[in-house]
């Protein structure tokens, strides 16, 4: 009985431990993970270190876009009580700028809390400041200040719809900051110490450091020099057309860089959600339950990157493509010619040309000179067909996005922005080979454009060149991508010789630059589906054209003046780009004797000579010589020297202290040949600079001068004045003419 | 003949009053083996909440390694003496000793109900480690004794009646030890009850049932005994406050795992975090996270959790299985024991280590609701590990005088024991 009894409480006992031991092992080994991650997760104190956000920089390593320390101050109300509760709101509000009387308030109300903002972004000295603050008073826990951050964008508008800008949790909303946020972001570090638990550090064996990795630095393509030119042209385009928008492209176009990409109106990235006043304006005059809606539009509208996420009917420009499609096709061969008359029939529709009276006969040269409507017609429907347009319409990568790292690149929708091939009628051919019933974003323009110019390859365009570390180590390099040859080099190279000519004697006349060779052409297309005629002017160039490097796109949308066509408004601003980009880049003007002629040369220096040897010598270089006062030798000169005038400017030589001459009064060159406004600022005491289209110098007329009409200036002093050809009216089409 | 003349008093008293023969080594060393192991897992289990309750981290450690040392002492002198001599003395004595103080536990000035330690020269005793030895030398005196006794005719015959009135046999010896043995049993584990000590009481009763079953008491008893308990606890628990308040809450935070985690919960939480961080091998020696306060009393009740920490699954089945050899070899010793008595001493000790091993484990692991019950060699407290070490000197002082260590099989002294039932 007895070890029959042992037996069974011996068999009991171990039984019953067995299965503690299984519970041991079930804890351990299937819940083991479900309980470690709850131990861990009380047993962690995990203390965060930011990354700080990369910078942005141009391809100079200016600074575009940087992230700086700031701290943020805060108040936990429940510990503010009677005894503190005016020191803290006094000396807050004496460090911060604030009223002491609002703080107050706030801190009562919230007395059940423990966490109010007081303020964030404030500075260094201020941080010094309510620390010391805090310090004196013994105010620790109650008054606190953390660190935060906050973004600059030094140049203000600058290159915004490029950069972007980032929210209030430092995470980018637009632009590249948007695009590339994780790489700019970087990996916050973590400070792991594990704790008690009553909360203590635990013994220092259980501390882990993550370092932080801090965001990378992306050096972008855009070049602010360009940059600022480009968009210094495009606000007086915006302005002096009243336009709605104006766009500009420069692409570097070996590699398919974009150093300068613009849309006017821009926002400033520091305060992007400030409107213009015509959008603010716009919106008071919406019903007041549609204003909030209005709004938010009106913000994307700003924010949006219309170069790539709009759409556009390219118009005559597209002409390059068809040209260039057929010659690379041999449809047609390089001595191709066409009588125009004005007017052209396919399948019983009537095609009239711009010019009612018809080119005549017209080399391939001609019809982009010309930007002949009838003749790209008959290329399109007697040569080309359908099939190898669409060939070529999708070769240039008008079907599909470029592939630039922006965010909210536009898809084109086969059947939305181009027809799909299956219903493409030949009433589409007629249309599209003038450039007409199908869009394209901006920057396939230009890509396409950069692409014929480049020996026929396609690149992909990109912007941002290469990622750097804190220490400037390249961590990412982007290499140029070629995604196709589209057209031969021998067909690249006749597209240019014709381009040039769009310049040197067609609709692109205001774009000439003296001593450089520009090729390009011009575009001007009605908008569809609005109600007035509105219009899209457009220029697309290409320079030098012996050996393109760098292509420009300018475009201006809904002009409201009386010019809109792409060779009267766009062309200037393509001019004035190149003419500054050009030897920003390094690119040395070549000039003829003819453009010698129209050349200012620097001033002599005359001060301190004999007055009458001074005379002498400015005469005998052929300037116009005042002399002001009785004095022996020139005190000053004006324009003083080295400054760029005409060869028979005037120059104004001052002889005697005290003595100065009237004023000059400024005169309107509006309108004014280029000899009209020489006769008429030489009879003011002036000196003009002379800017814009000087080719085929009866037909260009001065539209801008830098000193308004009626200014009273010093005599002698240089008025810039711009010049234009409007006679380079081109190509206005619409669909269904 | 000559020889035994010449005893001298010494001789003699060595004779009566020592256990001669040699120990069991194997018991021995497993004893020795937990001992180290329970004091390397006290210092490793208790530095973090000696330091932060003290200043430094070798508060409980220093206090148990001094008992353990004189535990080591005691079970060295106890395993000396012939347990048999002096059996009627330890049990007058175990058993009235501990009776007085587990009520002088009710004079101690307490701030709640609860009343577990007296303090005695500034030491802290807890009865109840003293009342289950007590208990024990008791039980096994009075039901070895009288069982050994002749039964009177007079008391087969009441038996007799009672068996009748069942028509069941449920008596087949007397009476009066059982009534005496059940009486010590049921008082102690009243008064462990109103010590507000829930596993103390569980534990109590246990040890009772055990020596009463090996006593020779029939299982019909027991089960109508168990029923019995378990209407009276069921009716008790659901109807009446009888049951005090900690308890019922430690019994719903027991069926209710999302209950109450910063309170009733808390404690078992964090000893199922520290099982489930220790894996299958565990974070290594001195490696657990959880003993920084987390678990609450690390060094004592929950050690085992914190070795589970350390050493994993393997190492919790390594000290497990040592228990379980301590157990086996305890029992091996219980049945070649002399006589009827140094069996169920055995017994009652080895079953003790037992119940209280099986119901610390359950605790830690949730498998039974919290209770405080120490884990045996391993939970620091000075009056648990001394008076189990003197448990263990006994087993060694049985072991001395055991069948198997003068030469006769095993197989023949199961017989006896047989023999000696019948």
């Amino acid at each position: 009985m007895a070890k029959r009894g042992v037996v069974v409480l011996l068999v009991m006992a171990f039984l019953l431990i067995g299965v503690c031991w299984g519970r041991v092992a079930y804890i351990a080994l299937i819940k083991g993970d479900e309980y470690k991650t709850k131990a861990e997760t009380q047993q962690l104190s995990v203390t965060t270190v930011n990354a700080t956000r990369g910078t942005i920089y141009d391809r100079n390593m200016n600074v575009l876009a940087q992230s700086a320390a700031v701290w943020l101050v805060h108040v936990n109300p429940s510990k503010v009580d009677n005894e503190n509760r005016e020191v803290i709101c006094n000396g807050l509000a004496e460090i911060l700028g604030l009223d002491a009387a609002v703080l107050r308030e706030k801190l009562i109300a919230n007395a059940a809390y423990g966490y109010l903002e007081v303020k964030d972004e404030i500075e260094y000295e201020q941080k010094t400041k309510i620390q010391e603050f805090i310090n004196n008073e013994d105010l620790y826990g109650i008054v606190n200040i953390d660190p935060d951050t906050i973004r600059y964008y030094p140049n203000g508008n600058l290159c915004s719809t490029i950069i972007g800008f980032t929210g209030k949790d430092d995470d980018g909303l637009a632009g590249i900051e948007y695009y590339y946020d994780d790489e700019l972001t970087g990996t916050d570090g973590r400070i792991v110490t594990a704790k008690d638990g009553s909360q203590q550090p635990m013994p220092d064996q259980f501390m882990t450091t993550y370092d932080a990795q801090q965001g990378a630095s992306p050096v972008l393509t855009i070049d602010s020099e360009i940059q600022t030119i480009l968009e210094s042209a495009l606000q007086t385009a915006l302005i002096e057309n009243d336009a709605q928008n104006v766009y500009g492209v420069v692409m570097d176009i070996k590699t398919g860089a974009i150093l300068g990409m613009a849309n006017l109106p821009n926002y400033d990235p520091n305060d992007p959600y400030t409107l213009t006043a015509e959008m603010i304006a716009e919106i008071e005059a919406k019903p007041e339950e549609e204003q909030n809606e209005a709004f938010v539009e009106k913000q994307n509208e700003l924010w949006r990157n219309k170069l790539i996420t709009d759409f556009y009917e390219p118009g005559s420009v597209a002409k390059v493509f068809l040209v260039a499609s057929a010659l690379e096709e041999g449809v047609i061969s390089a001595d191709e010619t066409y009588e125009c008359e004005g007017r052209i029939t396919v399948n019983d529709r009537n095609v009239k040309d711009y010019n009612p009276v018809g080119h005549g006969l017209e080399t391939l040269e001609d019809l982009l000179v010309n930007s002949c409507n009838t003749f790209s017609v008959h290329i399109a429907t007697e040569h080309l067909k359908k099939d190898l347009f669409n060939k070529y319409f999708q070769a240039f990568g008008f079907t599909e996005r470029t592939g630039i790292d922006l965010p909210g690149e536009g898809d084109p929708i086969e059947g939305v922005m181009y027809h799909a091939p299956e219903t493409f009628t030949t009433s589409n051919l007629v249309s599209c080979s003038f450039g007409q019933s199908f869009t394209i974003t901006p920057l396939q323009m230009i890509t396409a454009i950069s692409c014929v110019a480049n020996d026929g390859k396609l690149m992909t365009p990109y912007i941002v060149d290469r990622f750097v570390d804190e220490q400037g180590n390249t961590v990412v390099q982007n290499e140029p991508v070629v995604r196709r040859q589209v057209i031969s080099p021998s067909t690249s190279e006749k597209m240019l010789t014709y381009m040039e000519q769009v310049i040197l004697r067609g609709t692109g006349t205001n774009a000439y630059v003296p001593g450089y060779r520009i090729a390009g052409k011009t575009g001007t297309s009605e908008k569809l589906g609005k109600k007035e005629k509105v219009y899209i002017a457009s220029f697309a160039g290409v320079a030098p054209a012996d050996d393109p490097s760098v292509a420009v796109l300018i475009l201006i949308d809904e002009p409201g003046g009386v010019n809109y066509s792409g060779g009267v408004i766009a062309s200037p601003v393509g001019g004035q780009v190149f003419e500054k980009i050009l030897p920003y880049l390094g690119i040395e003007p070549v000039y003829t004797e003819e453009e010698l002629n129209n050349m200012s040369s620097p001033t002599p220096e005359v001060v301190g000579l004999q007055t009458a040897e001074a005379e002498q010598q400015l005469q005998n270089k052929g300037y116009e010589v005042r002399v002001i006062g009785d004095g022996e030798k020139v005190l000053s000169q004006s324009p003083e020297a080295g400054r760029s005038i005409m060869d028979e400017g005037i120059i104004i030589l001052y002889t005697q202290e005290g003595v100065t001459s009237a004023k000059a009064t400024v005169p309107d060159f509006s309108g004014m040949t280029v000899g009209e406004a020489n006769y008429y600022a030489s009879q003011n005491g002036l000196n003009i600079k002379i800017t814009g289209s000087t080719l085929m110098t009866n037909a260009v007329k001065a539209y801008r001068q830098s000193e308004a009409a009626g200014t009273q200036v010093e005599p002698g002093t240089i008025v810039t004045v711009y010049f234009r050809s409007d006679e380079a009216n081109d190509d206005v089409v619409a669909q269904g003419q | 003949m000559a020889q035994q003349k010449k005893r001298t008093k010494w001789e003699q008293f060595s004779r009566l009053f020592l256990a001669h023969g040699s120990i069991d080594v194997s018991f021995f060393v497993i004893v020795l083996l937990l001992l180290c192991l329970g004091l390397v897992m006290v210092y490793s289990a208790s530095y973090p909440i000696s330091y932060s309750k003290f200043g430094t981290s070798t508060v409980y450690i220093k206090k148990q390694l001094g008992f353990a040392a004189v535990g080591l002492v005691g079970m060295l002198f106890i395993s000396k003496i012939n347990y048999k001599r002096l059996k009627v003395i330890a049990a007058i004595v175990g058993y009235l000793g501990s009776l007085v103080l587990l009520i002088a536990v009710f004079f101690e000035p307490s701030s709640d109900d609860i009343h577990r330690w007296i303090y005695i020269g500034g030491q802290q005793i807890q009865p109840s480690e003293f009342a289950k030895l007590g208990l024990i030398l008791f039980c096994a005196y009075v039901l070895s004794e009288w069982h050994e006794k002749t039964v009177s005719k007079k008391e087969l015959q009441w038996g007799r009646k009672i068996n009748a009135f069942f028509r069941v046999p449920l008596i087949n010896e007397s009476l009066i030890p059982i009534g005496v043995c059940g009486g010590a049993i049921a008082l102690f584990v009243a008064l462990v009850f109103l010590e507000s000590h829930l596993s103390g009481t569980v534990l109590m009763a246990l040890i009772g049932v055990v020596m009463l079953y090996l006593g020779g008491v029939r299982k019909k008893w027991f089960i109508c005994g168990f029923i019995l308990l378990s209407l009276v606890v069921v009716v008790l628990y659901t109807s009446t406050d009888f049951f005090r308040g900690y308890m019922v809450e430690r019994i719903e935070s027991w069926l209710d795992k999302d209950a109450d985690p910063l309170g009733a919960r808390w404690q078992t939480n964090q000893a199922l975090y520290a099982i489930g961080s220790g894996g299958l091998f565990g974070t290594g020696l001195g490696g657990s996270k959880q003993k920084y306060l987390y678990v609450s009393e690390p060094q004592n009740d929950m050690i085992f959790s914190i070795i589970c920490e350390e050493t994993g699954v393997i190492g919790a089945g390594l000290i497990i299985l040592l228990f379980c050899l301590l157990i086996w070899r305890g029992v091996v010793i219980g049945i070649n024991a002399e006589d009827r008595y140094g069996m169920l001493l055995s017994m009652g000790i080895v079953f003790q280590v037992g119940a209280q091993v099986f119901l610390n484990i359950a605790v830690a692991t949730d498998t039974l609701p919290n209770t405080g019950i120490s884990l045996p060699f391993f939970s620091a407290g000075g009056t648990s590990l001394v008076i189990m070490m003197l448990e263990m000197g006994l087993l060694l002082s049985i072991s001395r005088q055991s069948r198997l260590r003068k030469g006769t099989v095993s197989k023949s002294s199961a017989k006896r024991i047989e023999t000696e039932e019948t």
